[in-house]
């Protein structure tokens, strides 16, 4: 064909190709991905997990149990840090902690418990309401807190990991859950190699299971 | 859903989580979401967990039975109220006055907190102050020596309250303590100590074999409405051998249309009848059927048969109970036909009959305090829970008398009309909030625990006059308790530790009230029906609201009247006869006059009122009240006179009237299309005699179909449309919607229904239940209404704020609707049927809507739920056009949007929203979706104890919440679960099944009973 | 069927001169270029137009933001006006592809000075129509789901779903029409380049008109590409309105579910589109003083084939209710007979006069040629047209199966003025239309034109240059 006629075409597949893109990109647009808001405490979870080692339900206690994950109570916080107090010299096993966090929790911990205030932490998972996630079918599934949230514990500010569009969701519920990429995201270097190559768990995906 | 964060935290403090648990949602989503908080506990409480229910037994006060109930409580806020199963009185189901409690719990027109009179205005106040001028007041009344001018009036409490109050007065030397309860049938509990020395027997309506009710309204909420059902739902669960039930009176209520035959006398006239059918079954009634039958204009013929029928078929079971003058006297000859016919014992079964009734007073115990308020020596009037201004005849002047009295001190939770002309409010805690204890029956006792924190600044009333009387020097040495719990603790009969072992069930053993042995001689003269004009006037309370208290909960504002289907509205029945006579017809205004005064309301034409008769309904005409009863409708007693029967009730039929056209009209709220069949076999019924000769489907109106298409109970599996398309043999008997190796593992599930319309009365408590669990909205409130104009102004003109607007337009969304239907009576006879028929989405399994959704947001399901996905939706409509059973519901205004007028659940009631069910936005389609999240719930609890669904591990909100437990749901595929029984009935069909929609809701057809020779 | 039976009357124009009052080829582009020059009269009209368009996109602008509610739609009745509308508009656009492609393939020469504002009117009409499924959805911001494209969700629309085929039928028609109207144009489009003076507009034509120098190989091609596009418009008048019928036949609804709605509202669409050339071209030629051009045979032709397609409809109403009685439905019957005899008796009177008794009138050669009265007639046909959509949508949905759901229907004021708005939105686009283009193909106006210089007249009373030797402009058929 002429060198005109293929440049009119083109440019019409490239007009319908743009136009495709455009619509995708709209759809995919409402994702907050990324996000890392300032907390009102600055909780250090590498101090906490990487260092002195504590579960993510210690805090996030109804995960395995509830569709809400669950947050700390300033109780649950205070219940260290009556001892480890901000303005109190070092101690066995928790050196150089960051005073100022400490006081910033301390600041909604006044005087006595009935006199506390709850943290008003910013939300940063977020779902639609028109969605539901249980989060204790995706615990006991044995799906690794990492592999939505990414590497909370090595994150100085917890910022939103993926994008929780419905395709990646989808994605999921279809191709199946890998346990040995979940623990591997968990940085179980060992039970990922342990786990192998077990059959993916997959999880019904028609709408209603999450869209009621 | 933002309360002010409190400081003081407590346990139950609220969780205020806007996200995961997504009580605010809508649909909508088009936008970013702005930042959120989330704002956690300060110290964990024990035994919750966040986003997972907890469930608290208590006590239902929204009517004198006193049901128990489990409050399901989810992050500190109830969000749903369902029967105790134990209970002895409701065992498990609940009505739907007792599901809108949430309602009053959550009523956006609460008094925040105190309030005090100051220049002529209630302006809020301090608990310090409020109560420190009340102590003022009480003892400066004490230093007068006029402490028995301080006098009480409550309304009456099933349990230890009245006692309490009692001692309290008397602790403090103070007059006496009136527990008004206006609903209540004191006549019939006047009559029944009398005669089976219980106030209120058990009636045991399976036992006998015909029932005979004289105007005892007994499915309408006279006595305990829903014990009534549940048995008499039994009796009519035998089918073929149940009772055969006659009614007799001048209306036929919710009651009379469930009746096989109904007798339409004269309203007055009850008392011959009564009477004369006592003399039939050999007592003394001194009346002929012949002078009855002249009284009543009922004709002699009918009243022999029902002579006979009382005579040959025993045991029976007869009731009076009737709202003239003459209650007591008819309540009387019903119970004395008992004893003759020797019903006591079998059918009337006095020695477990409800208790904890004693003790209530009538209009008449309010009329002499009225008289004193008006003589002036009356120094402190305390209120509580009463609305005697609204609740009592202008003739009565109680309103006129308040005005006298220096001091008028209101417990009411709400404004109304009797606490917005009182000097202090002191507002109570609602019910759910506080503390109680009830006996419904003699030796059980319910226990009334708070199931979370008050919503507001309320204290219990109980609670805040122990404060006053230890703060008296006079009284506090009678006052060890700190809290009215303690009070019950300690009168508890096992002692305090049992008390709170007991409360956990909300059920504990013993008596804590006197057994009331007395019965008052009754007088004995009948009293005629006076006044001039051509017309009875029929006064009833009204199933959903009662005489009023109902009126503020917008659930039961938009709960079509179960009789008349009519909404957010007060009308006059009329016979069609009368209706002509007049030159009226629906919607045309008539002012009915009686000597009292007179009330003007929309007529609604109606079979089933006695020509000579107009009957009015109880529960509107609020001038106070709060935004969903204020300006709605006429208040009844408006028309009435200070007549009461012989146990001291207001009289409510009790004088003629005269009615007159009135200028224009007012368009009636209803939800009622055609109230006909038309031949087309929705509602379908099968007479005993049919049954027995296994001809089903009499009715059923032949199409030109495919003969493989006809009718066989029990579920077909669906062809074509489900979600992956699978196509299925419509004829084979494989229920499930799936290849029996379908990964999902969900080859044999079909959530299914039966609807049993035998059992089913019609009682509309399931569509209530559904609204509290679905998060409906009520659209009929006088803001949601549509836009008429542009350019509106900020006072609202320009919208259209008649009350009831968008359901005048059909726009109402009640996923479940029950539809009355009329068989025979064309001819304006009496001799006509009722059927109803609980209508909701039929899941079909060859759903029309789903092929035509061109977004794929409805669609099949594995499990075959028809699903709809708000979401997912653009709001075409169409779905709800291909649907022929029209269940589908449209947003068509923001309900589920805060910056919208329209919006449904002004703060706090958004507090009540399910967090398991979103709330839609505007312009997307929503329908009944079985419970889905129930459904999930279980299978996620099922997944944690690693096993499967059990059968009838769980249920629908409307088939929990039923009183006739007519409703089954279910997997219909698994022979395990009673519903894949139920569907293999006799009597199962489908609707309009010729139409190939593969239904999973399978109705049983209702079982008539009609007279010898009769055909309905 | 084009061709007038010869002779009917004496001196009236004959098949092979069409034109007896157009003397020359100039006088062809003189006559028609010099309507192009704006007036006050025309920019009051557009004026108003426009008024009329803004208000109904304000007024739709609100009802996004308080709800459909506003509208009139009283459940079950889910549709309404903007439904009635849209299929009302999609109507008035093929009759212009029947005009401009159908009658060009059977090369009948009546529709040579009327198609291209038929063809104008069917690309407006469209673009109209187009917007009402979008003003009508709960939300319109996610119209695009019914636009199959990849997304991040992993879902596709339902194309079982009659409206899914609606998009596609609608923009296909856009396209379709919109390219053969534009290429008929092109010649035309080089006429005014060369009468131009202004150099910008000059410029602007010459791009429009893709250097049209009128040479011989030009022609060749035009024509092909012409006939190429009549082909290709041709199948479209029968296919979109068949697939819009499939919105209403593919559900269960009484009154809908019915096989003959394709052919049903075929015929529907071509006559109400014709009664709508006729609103349109009967003023314009008695404004322009286009009489000599578009003559009296043209709408006489025009007004026989509005007579066929009106029986073609009225012979549809009455098989529909043939087979309701012969279907024993019971359904059927009862919601026939709630239509006609019931709750919208005269909804439905409406539409059996308008489309069925008033049109019978056109049997009268001498109304066919009395453009009067065809005027007022094809208002009439219009109203009964718009009133057909009425019947079919409103009193099913108020009448179906459960006796329980019956109800009503008024439209409110938010529905009247968005419905007011869309012909704003018409007659804006076509008001600027007749003043920037030509509203008669000059070209194809020449080509029926007698050449001059004709050896021998045709016929004894046609001198060489075409006119009557007794020519008076008051002679009926060639001025009035």
């Amino acid at each position: 064909m002429s060198r005109r006629r293929s440049w009119a075409l083109a440019s019409g597949f490239f007009a319908i190709a743009v136009a495709a893109l455009g619509l995708s990109a709209y759809s995919g647009a409402s994702s907050s991905q990324g996000f890392a808001p300032v907390q009102p405490v600055n909780f250090p979870h590498p101090k906490h997990v990487q260092q002195l080692g504590m579960n993510c339900l210690y805090c996030h206690y109804s995960a395995n149990r509830s569709p809400d994950p669950g947050l700390p109570a300033v109780g649950t916080c205070m219940g260290c840090h009556t001892v480890v107090q901000g303005r109190r010299p070092a101690i066995q096993g928790v050196a150089d902690r960051d005073t100022a966090s400490i006081n910033q929790l301390l600041s909604y911990a006044k005087g006595t418990p009935d006199q506390w205030k709850p943290i008003p932490w910013i939300r940063i998972h977020k779902l639609p309401e028109y969605v539901h996630f249980p989060h204790m079918r995706h615990v006991n599934a044995g799906v690794t807190c990492q592999t939505c949230h990414g590497p909370v514990p090595e994150m100085q500010r917890v910022y939103q990991y993926a994008s929780l569009n419905m395709g990646w969701c989808v994605n999921c519920h279809v191709k199946g859950y890998n346990l040995a990429d979940g623990l591997l995201a968990a940085g179980d270097t060992a039970g990922a190699r342990a786990a192998g190559n077990v059959e993916p768990k997959k999880a019904r995906y028609d709408c209603a299971v999450c869209h009621y | 859903m933002s309360q002010p964060p409190k400081t003081v935290v407590k346990r139950r403090e609220f969780l205020k989580v806007l996200g995961s648990t997504g009580a605010a949602a809508t649909a909508v989503g088009c936008f970013q979401e702005p930042v959120e908080q989330l704002i956690p506990y300060v110290v964990s409480p024990d035994h919750t967990v966040p986003g997972v229910s907890t469930n608290f037994a208590s006590v239902c006060r929204e009517c004198a039975a006193a049901c128990g109930i489990i409050a399901e409580v989810r992050d500190g806020r109830a969000i749903k109220l369902e029967g105790n199963p134990d209970h002895p009185v409701n065992h498990g189901a609940l009505c739907a006055r007792g599901q809108a409690a949430l309602q009053g719990l959550y009523n956006p027109d609460r008094y925040r907190g105190p309030m005090v009179r100051r220049d002529n205005r209630l302006v809020p106040a301090t608990w310090d102050d409020a109560l420190t001028l009340v102590r003022q007041r009480l003892s400066e009344a004490r230093a007068d020596n006029a402490a028995g001018g301080v006098r009480f009036v409550s309304h009456h409490e099933n349990g230890s309250f009245g006692a309490f109050v009692d001692q309290w007065m008397s602790a403090g030397g103070f007059g006496g303590h009136i527990a008004f309860d206006a609903e209540a049938d004191l006549a019939v509990r006047a009559a029944n100590q009398a005669e089976y020395g219980s106030a209120w027997p058990a009636l045991d309506f399976a036992a006998a074999r015909v029932i005979v009710s004289i105007g005892a309204d007994f499915l309408d909420g006279w006595g305990s409405s829903v014990a009534h059902q549940l048995s008499f739902a039994d009796a009519r669960g035998k089918l073929g051998t149940a009772p055969r039930f006659i009614y007799i009176g001048a209306r036929r209520s919710l009651t009379g249309l469930n009746a096989d035959e109904w007798l339409a006398c004269r309203p007055g006239s009850e008392l011959a009848i009564a009477n004369a059918l006592l003399s039939a079954v050999g007592g003394s009634g001194n009346t002929t059927i012949a002078a009855a039958a002249t009284a009543s204009g009922v004709s002699e013929a009918s009243l022999q048969r029902v002579a006979d029928e009382l005579r040959a078929s025993q045991p029976s079971l007869v009731l009076g109970g009737v709202s003239t003058p003459d209650a007591h006297l008819v309540a009387l000859a019903a119970a004395r036909i008992n004893k003759a016919a020797g019903n006591v014992g079998i059918t009337v079964k006095p020695d477990e009959g409800l208790s904890g009734l004693g003790g209530a007073a009538g209009a008449q115990a309010l009329a002499a305090l009225a008289t004193e308020m008006n003589a002036g020596s009356v120094r402190v009037l305390f209120i509580r829970g009463a609305n005697p201004v609204h609740a009592l005849p202008k003739a009565m002047q109680f309103a006129e008398g308040l005005t006298k009295v220096p001091l008028k001190v209101s417990f009411s939770s709400y404004p109304d009309e009797t606490s917005e002309l009182c000097d202090v409010v002191l507002p109570d805690s609602h019910p759910l909030e506080s503390w109680g204890d009830s006996e419904p029956v003699r030796g059980v006792l319910g226990l009334q625990q708070p199931v979370m924190d008050p919503v507001f600044n309320t204290r219990a009333a109980a609670d805040i006059m122990i404060a006053l009387a230890r703060a008296d020097n006079a009284m506090s040495s009678r006052y060890p308790w700190a809290t009215y719990r303690d009070f019950l603790a300690t009168r508890y009969p096992a002692g305090g530790n049992a008390f709170t072992e007991a409360v956990g069930k909300g059920l504990g053993q013993g008596s804590v009230l006197a057994r009331n042995t007395t019965s008052a001689a009754l007088p004995t003269t009948p009293q005629a029906i006076s006044g001039d004009g051509e017309f009875f006037l029929v006064v009833h309370p009204s199933p959903a609201l009662g005489v009023g208290a109902g009126a503020n909960k917008p659930w039961l504002q938009e709960l079509p009247d179960p009789v008349s289907k009519i909404a957010w509205q007060t009308w006059v029945e009329l016979h069609p006869s009368a209706a002509a006579r007049l030159g009226v017809g629906n919607n045309d205004h008539v002012t009915v006059r009686t000597a009292a005064g007179s009330i003007t309301a929309p007529v609604y034409i109606y079979l089933g009122i006695h020509p000579e008769s107009v009957a009015v309904s109880l529960g509107q005409g609020h001038t106070v009240y709060g935004r969903y009863a204020q300006g709605i409708g006429v208040n009844a007693v408006d028309a009435l006179g200070a007549t009461f029967d012989g146990a001291g009730r207001l009289a409510w039929t009790q004088a003629k009237a005269s009615v007159t056209k009135g200028v224009g009209g007012a368009r009636l709220v209803t939800t009622e299309g055609s109230a006909r069949q038309h031949g087309r076999g929705l509602a379908r019924a099968v007479t005993a005699a049919q049954l027995a000769a296994g001809e089903m489907g009499v009715e059923h109106h032949e199409f030109i179909a495919d003969a493989s298409h006809e009718f066989k109970p029990g579920l077909r599996s669906p062809v074509a449309n489900d979600a992956q398309g699978n196509l299925g043999d419509s004829l084979s008997t494989k229920k499930g919607m799936y290849a029996d190796d379908h990964w999902s593992g969900m080859a044999s599930r079909r959530w299914a229904m039966t609807i049993d319309l035998a059992r089913c009365t019609g009682c509309s408590a399931c569509v209530t239940a559904c609204y509290a669990e679905n998060n409906i909205p009520t659209v009929g409130a006088r803001w949601q209404g549509r836009s008429l104009r542009p350019f509106h102004t900020a006072d609202g003109a320009g919208w259209d704020n008649e009350p009831g607007a968008n359901i005048l337009k059909g726009r109402e969304m009640a996923w479940m609707r029950i539809e009355r239907y009329f068989e025979g009576g064309e001819d304006g006879s009496t001799n006509f049927e009722t059927r109803f028929l609980p209508m909701l989405c039929q899941h079909c399994g060859n759903a029309p809507c789903e092929s035509v959704c061109p977004v794929f947001a409805t669609y099949h399901a594995p499990d075959g739920l028809n699903v709809q996905v708000y979401n997912r939706c653009v709001g075409t409509r169409y779905c709800s056009n291909a649907c022929p059973y029209k269940v589908r519901y449209f947003n068509w205004h923001g309900y589920g949007e805060e910056a919208r007028r329209q919006y449904a659940f002004p703060e706090p009631l958004n507090l009540q929203l399910n967090p398991d069910v979103t709330v839609r936005g505007k312009g997307v389609m929503e329908k009944c979706t079985f419970c889905v999240q129930r459904i999930r719930d279980a299978e996620h609890l099922a997944k944690a104890e690693n096993r499967a669904v059990e059968p009838d591990e769980f249920t629908t909100a409307c088939a929990q919440a039923c009183p006739s437990r007519a409703i089954v749901f279910g997997d219909a595929a698994n022979e395990e679960w009673s519903v894949a029984r139920q569907v293999e009935d006799q009597r199962a069909y489908h609707v309009f099944e010729e139409l190939n929609t593969f239904t999973a809701v399978v109705y049983l057809q209702k079982v008539n009973h009609p007279a010898a020779g009769g055909t309905r | 069927m084009a061709t007038v039976a010869e002779p009917v009357r004496p001196n009236v124009a004959s098949a092979n001169i069409q034109l007896p009052g157009v003397e020359s080829y100039e006088q062809v582009d003189r006559d028609i270029a010099g309507t192009l020059v704006p007036t006050k009269g025309w920019f009051l009209l557009l004026g108003i137009a426009i008024a009329f368009f803004l208000w109904g996109a304000g007024t739709w602008t609100y009802q996004i933001y308080w709800g459909l509610g506003n509208a009139g739609y009283n459940p079950p009745v889910m549709w309404g006006v903007y439904i009635i509308s849209f299929v009302f508009w999609v109507g008035i656009g093929h009759a212009g592809t029947l005009i401009s492609a159908i009658l060009y393939l059977f090369r009948a020469g009546f529709r040579t000075t009327i198609y291209r504002c038929a063809e104008a009117m069917t690309v407006f009409a469209v673009m109209t129509a187009g917007l009402f499924p979008i003003i009508h959805i709960g939300r319109p911001w996610k119209f695009f789901w019914l636009v199959p494209y990849p997304n991040w969700r992993l879902i596709w629309p339902n194309f079982k779903s009659p409206l899914v085929w609606d998009v596609f039928a609608i923009s296909t028609y856009l396209t379709v029409s919109a390219t053969f109207l534009y290429v008929g144009l092109i010649p035309d489009l080089a006429v005014l380049r060369d009468r131009a003076t202004n150099p910008v507009k000059k410029r602007i034509l010459a791009v429009m008109s893709l250097g049209w120098r009128n040479s011989e190989p030009e022609w060749r091609h035009f024509a092909r590409m012409y006939l190429f596009l009549a082909a290709f418009s041709t199948p479209l008048v029968l296919s979109v309105h068949s697939v819009v019928s499939f919105d209403f036949a593919m559900a269960l609804t009484p009154g809908w579910h019915a096989t003959i709605f394709p052919p049903y509202f075929v015929a529907g669409a071509i006559f109400s589109g014709i009664g709508m050339v006729f609103t349109i071209i009967i003023p314009i030629r008695k404004y322009f003083r286009l009489q000599h051009i578009v003559t009296i045979n043209h709408l006489d032709a025009a007004a026989k084939l509005a007579l066929f397609t009106s029986m073609v409809v009225g012979c549809a109403y009455i098989i529909e209710f043939w087979v309701a009685w012969y279907s024993a439905n019971e359904f059927e019957q009862a919601y026939f007979w709630n239509r006609v005899f019931g709750q919208w008796w005269w909804a439905a009177w409406i539409m059996l006069t308008c489309n069925m008794i008033f049109p019978l009138s056109l049997f009268s050669q001498r109304l066919r040629r009395n453009p009067a009265w065809l005027f007022i007639l094809s208002i009439l046909i219009n109203i009964g047209m718009w009133f057909e959509r009425f019947v079919i949508i409103v009193p099913s949905l108020s009448h179906e199966f459960e006796p329980w759901q019956w109800s009503g229907y008024i439209p409110s004021w938010v529905d009247t003025s968005i419905l007011l708005g869309s012909f704003g939105w018409f007659f804006m686009w076509f008001l600027l239309f007749i003043k920037n283009l030509p509203v008669i193909a000059i070209a194809e106006v020449k080509e029926i034109v007698p050449p001059r210089l004709r050896t021998h007249a045709p016929r004894a009373d046609i001198d060489v240059t075409g006119h009557h030797v007794d020519y008076s402009p008051e002679t009926p058929g060639e001025h009035d």
